[in-house]
């Protein structure tokens, strides 16, 4: 395996200082016991950490090995990412039944088109099969967020700061992995000889920064229940076809308004 | 630059984007929305009215005008209707919003939410934005004719009543909430 560059070490130093920290922090603000996955893929990523020491500090094993382990680490991470991504938005429309039932039909349909299109896009692209994977993975784990957050903004759901910045955080580093990812591919790989640490560098710091933006998260207790559950099922079944009756009326009141443009 | 950089930086920086913007506290207009608000409030209130506006504004009567009175008079009344026609459609916005609102905030309480229902008013709304915002444009540039208005009073109806009182349905249904909660949370009897 090759020596990293002394940049990237500090960074992925305090990066592994940062996943400490909030480990610790997970616990002693008694967040474990909301977000337990949460706590194990904070867990997984210190332990993908001391794999890597542990390849780096070895300079004897098969390059086999050197290939396999940080790929299949990563994958198990990635795994735990987005286990834990699923807890916090549970977590956060727990007290919305229905919303939380449209959110992840919405989350599947968005995740199963993207792979469709990632599967499409990547056929046949052997060489680059691992990184596109991983790529692909971050496109659909981003824009899944990013529904969830549509979602939310649509009905009105009141997001308590510690939910927003954690999932925020999940989409922000799934995002920089995709920029970082195509500018390493596309742009360095050919172009730039020492094309290594620039990515590793990229890599690692933006995992740091979403550390930080974790522990800003998690400083404090989670809040206990979001809102108190008010039960509108009969409102729901009685009253939305007719608010919807009526907005269609109004959408041809409109739509009146329109034919007369045409029509002139 | 390939098509596959162009196409997976440009999605990341998209949802970046989209991110930054949708983390900003939705709720905190600025002075300006607040005060069109205010006016499209007034407009709401006009409504009730509508009918005599309408009947004051009818084709003959401008024809009327035209004919008998002068040309800067026309103008007058065409203009007028012109900024009538655009606080009908403010009206018809104004409730189309209230009632999409309100469908949602009815949604978020429910435990069994429609898929199909919802993505129906989703629709409906996304074509009833961008119809009313070309429309709108077309008005205020001059580009459109003035429309031959529609009974606005339709808009008050028993339904509005219905609304209110579920609104307040809800609201009362909220404190209750809040108060059992607080009650179990040990406001006053130890619990734990």
């Amino acid at each position: 395996m090759t020596e990293l560059a002394s940049s990237v070490k500090w960074v992925w130093a305090a990066s592994v200082l940062l996943q400490l920290a909030l480990f610790a922090l997970l616990f002693l603000r008694s967040n474990v016991r909301k977000l337990p996955v949460l706590t194990l893929y904070v867990a997984t990523n210190l332990g993908q950490a001391a794999c890597i020491l542990y390849l780096i500090s070895s300079p004897h094993l098969s390059p086999r090995t050197y290939d396999l382990v940080p790929w299949v680490s990563e994958a198990i991470t990635l795994l735990f990412q987005a286990l834990a991504a699923s807890e916090a938005i549970h977590l956060l429309l727990r007290p919305y039944r229905g919303i939380w039932g449209l959110t992840w039909r919405a989350l599947a349909l968005v995740s199963a088109i993207l792979l469709a299109f990632i599967a499409q896009h990547t056929a046949g692209n052997y060489h680059w099969a691992l990184l596109e994977a991983d790529r692909g993975y971050h496109l659909i784990f981003a824009s899944a967020i990013m529904a969830c957050f549509l979602l939310v903004r649509y009905y009105n759901v009141l997001v308590p700061a510690p939910f927003k910045l954690l999932l925020a955080g999940f989409c922000f580093f799934s995002c920089a992995t995709i920029l970082v990812n195509t500018i390493f591919q596309d742009l360095l790989y050919s172009k730039v000889p020492d094309y290594e640490p620039i990515w590793q560098f990229a890599s690692v710091l933006s995992f740091a920064l979403v550390q930080v933006v974790w522990l800003a998260a998690l400083r404090e207790p989670l809040p206990a229940d979001q809102r108190p559950l008010i039960a509108a099922d009969d409102l729901y079944e009685e009253l939305t076809p007719e608010i919807d009756a009526r907005l269609r009326i109004l959408n041809k009141k409109l739509a009146k308004l329109w034919k007369l443009e045409v029509r002139s | 630059m390939t098509v596959s950089f162009l196409l997976f930086s440009g999605i990341a920086l998209l949802l970046l984007l989209l991110l930054i913007v949708l983390l900003r506290e939705p709720g905190k207009k600025p002075r300006l929305e607040s005060d069109q608000s205010s006016i499209e409030e007034s407009g709401y209130r006009h409504v009730i009215f509508f009918a005599q506006v309408r009947r004051a504004l009818t084709p003959d009567d401008y024809a009327f005008l035209a004919k008998r009175g002068s040309a800067q008079l026309a103008q007058r009344v065409r203009k007028e209707r012109r900024r009538i026609a655009l606080l009908y459609l403010s009206c018809l916005r104004r409730e189309f919003s209230r009632l999409w609102k309100l469908a949602r905030v009815i949604a978020a309480m429910s435990s069994r939410v429609g898929a199909a229902r919802e993505i129906a008013r989703f629709r409906l709304g996304v074509a009833f934005y961008l119809r009313y915002e070309v429309i709108r444009l077309k008005f205020i540039l001059g580009l459109g004719p003035v429309p031959d208005l529609g009974a606005v009073s339709e808009l008050v109806s028993n339904l509005a009543i219905r609304l209110e009182t579920a609104m307040s349905d809800l609201g009362e249904r909220a404190a209750l909430a809040s108060e059992l909660s607080s009650t179990f949370d040990g406001g006053g009897l130890h619990t734990r």
